[in-house]
C-alpha cells in the first residue's frame, strides 16, 4: 500500500488563500487504513477548516482516489464537488493526480507521500519497496536492499553501520543486518556470494 | 596568437605506486583533503611536509560528506608539484555516467591510481539536503573500471583509448563481521590492487582480521590516525563504525602529561608492530601534519630515495 501522512494544518492553510468554496476528497483505500483519509479524518479536516474561517461546501470520501473512472463518477460521489473552487485531496499523490485530471479547479494534497510499504501486525511498515522494476527481492531474503538501504547497496553494507543500526538513522535497522538474519533463517546465506550488476534505469 | 597546449597524455607512464605495491617494500600513503575553497597552498604546504616520506598521497572526495574542491582538481595540482596521487571516488554524488567520465579524465591527467568506496551519506555532511546519488555500489564501479580497462564503457559502447588503473578499495577490520569480510570478498573477486583500512588501534585484533583474509592475495595498508586525546579515542568508539581503541590506549592517553605526544608514541609503535603484519600503512593524519615527520621518524620510516 502507499504510505502517506498528514500534512501539517498550518502548510494547508497557506496553499488556501484565494480558495473560494472548498471541497474535501478522501480515499477510501490506504489513506482509510492508515488515518489519514478517511471519513472521521475528513470530516476533521472539514471541521478545521470551517474553525479557520473557510468556507467548506462538502467532503466524501472516494471508494479510491487512484482509480475514478470519470468526472462522472467522481460526481456520483458527492455532486457538491461541481459547485467547489477548491479541492483538497487527501490520499497519495497518484490520487491526486487523477482527481486534478478530472476536475478544471485547483487541487490541494492534504497528506506527503512518503513511500511503498505495508501495514501489519498494527504496524505501518515504510519503504519495503521501490518500484524498480524486474524484482529480484528473493535473492535478499524478501528484504529489499533497493528500498531499504538508504544507499540502496545491493553488494553488501557500506561500512557505516553500527551494531545493526543504519548510519543514516541510528533508530532504523541496517537492512544488511535484516538481510543477513533472514538468509540465515532460511538458510540461504549461500546467496550472499552473488555479484549483483548495476540496475538499468530505462524511464 | 599561436594556440599552444599544454595538455599532456601519459598513454605507457608506469605507475610507481603499482611497482611498489607488487614489491616488498613497506608502503606509506597518507591523506589530503582539497580546502573547502579556490585556494590550495595549505594542502601544499601539507603534503610538502611530509613529501620524502609517503609513496602516494590520497585525495579525499567531498569526506564526510562535507564539500570541497573536486579531487580531481585537487589531485592534478598535486600531481603538478610532482606528488603520486590515489584519487578517492565515492559513489555518493555522481551516476555512472559522471563516474566513468571522472575516471576517464584521472586517467588522462596521470592519476591512475584510485580508492573506491560508498561514501558517507548526505545527511552525515554540511550539505545534508543534497540528492545521494549511489548510482553504483563500490563493487559495481570496480565492475565499471573493469570494463573500461577492457576498451568498453558500462554499457558496453567502445572507448577510443582505454586506461589502466590501479584499483584500490577501503574495507574495515572486523573479522567477527560476515558481512564486512563478504563485501571485501566481492570487492578482492572484482580484481583490485590494494585495500586501505579503516583506522587500525589493535594491532591484535587487526591480526585475527589479516588471517581472516590470508586467502585474499591482495596488499594491505592499515589504516592509521594518530591519538590527540582520551575524549578523541572515547569519540571514536562511540561514533565511527569499525573503530576500536581498547581501554588500556584510553588509560595511557589519560594519564600523559603530553596526550598529543603520546599519541604519536602509541601510533609509532603500531607502525613498528604493522611491519610485520601487513603490507604498508595509509595514514589519517586529520590537521596534524606538522608532527608526522617526527612520527615516521619515531617508527623507523625514513626519507625514501
Amino acid at each position: 500500500m502507499i504510505i502517506s501522512s498528514s500534512k501539517p494544518f498550518e502548510e494547508i492553510l497557506d496553499n488556501l488563500d484565494d480558495s473560494g468554496k472548498i471541497f474535501v476528497l478522501g480515499c477510501g483505500v490506504c489513506a482509510t487504513k492508515l488515518q489519514v483519509g478517511g471519513e472521521p479524518e475528513v470530516e476533521a479536516m472539514c471541521r478545521r477548516l470551517r474553525n479557520a474561517g473557510k468556507e467548506v461546501i462538502g467532503g466524501g470520501v472516494a471508494k479510491a482516489a487512484c482509480s475514478i473512472k470519470s468526472k462522472e463518477s467522481l460526481l456520483e460521489n458527492d455532486p457538491a464537488i461541481e459547485k467547489a473552487d477548491t479541492i483538497i485531496v487527501m490520499s497519495c499523490g497518484s490520487g491526486l493526480s487523477v482527481v486534478s485530471s478530472l476536475v478544471d479547479v485547483p487541487v490541494h494534497p492534504a497528506t506527503n507521500t512518503d513511500s511503498l510499504g505495508g501495514y501489519s501486525e498494527g504496524h505501518v511498515r515504510k519503504d519495503l519497496c521501490a518500484m524498480c522494476g524486474s524484482c529480484i527481492a528473493d535473492f535478499f531474503g524478501g528484504v529489499c536492499p533497493t528500498a531499504r538501504c538508504p544507499k540502496g547497496l545491493m553488494n553488501g553494507p557500506c561500512g557505516g553501520a553500527m551494531e545493526g543500526k543504519c548510519e543514516v538513522d541510528p533508530d532504523r535497522d541496517c537492512a544488511w543486518e535484516l538481510i543477513y538474519l533472514r538468509l540465515k533463517e532460511i538458510g540461504r546465506l549461500d546467496l550472499l556470494e552473488n555479484i549483483f550488476e548495476p540496475k538499468e534505469y530505462d524511464g | 596568437m599561436s594556440l599552444k597546449t599544454n595538455a599532456t597524455y601519459y598513454p605507457a607512464m608506469p605507475s610507481a605506486f603499482k611497482e611498489k605495491l607488487l614489491s616488498d617494500e613497506f608502503i606509506v600513503t597518507s591523506e589530503i583533503s582539497p580546502p573547502k575553497g579556490v585556494d590550495a597552498s595549505s594542502a601544499f604546504e601539507e603534503a610538502g611536509l611530509v613529501r620524502d616520506y609517503v609513496d602516494a598521497f590520497n585525495v579525499t572526495d567531498n569526506q564526510r560528506a562535507v564539500m570541497r574542491m573536486s579531487p580531481l582538481a585537487m589531485g592534478h595540482l598535486l600531481k603538478e608539484q610532482g606528488l603520486d596521487i590515489i584519487m578517492q571516488f565515492t559513489c555518493r554524488d555522481r551516476n555512472r555516467l559522471a563516474l566513468q567520465s571522472d575516471l576517464l579524465g584521472a586517467y588522462a591527467m596521470g592519476m591512475e591510481n584510485v580508492c573506491i568506496m560508498s561514501g558517507d551519506y548526505p545527511t552525515k555532511g554540511d550539505n545534508p539536503g543534497a540528492k545521494p546519488v549511489y548510482d553504483l555500489d563500490s563493487v559495481q564501479l570496480l565492475g565499471a573500471m573493469n570494463r573500461l580497462e577492457e576498451g568498453f564503457d558500462i554499457a558496453g559502447n567502445p572507448l577510443e583509448s582505454v586506461p589502466s588503473f590501479t584499483k584500490g578499495a577501503v574495507c574495515n577490520t572486523e573479522p567477527d563481521q560476515p558481512l564486512q569480510l563478504m563485501k571485501l570478498e566481492k570487492k578482492a573477486r572484482m580484481g583490485i590492487d590494494f585495500f586501505q583500512t579503516q583506522a587500525v588501534y589493535d594491532i591484535g585484533h587487526f591480526e585475527t582480521f589479516m588471517e581472516s583474509i590470508s586467502h585474499i592475495e591482495v596488499p594491505v595498508l592499515a589504516g592509521l590516525i594518530p591519538l590527540k586525546s582520551a575524549h578523541m579515542a572515547r569519540f571514536m568508539n562511540e561514533k565511527i563504525p569499525g573503530i576500536r581503541v581498547d581501554d588500556e590506549l584510553i588509560a595511557r592517553m589519560e594519564s600523559s602529561t603530553d596526550p598529543a605526544e603520546e599519541g604519536l608514541l602509541i601510533c609509532a609503535e603500531q607502525i613498528r608492530e604493522l611491519k610485520k603484519v601487513c603490507r604498508g600503512i595509509h595514514l589519517m593524519p586529520i590537521g596534524h601534519y606538522r608532527h608526522i615527520t617526527d612520527l615516521f621518524e619515531m617508527a623507523g620510516l625514513h626519507e625514501k630515495n
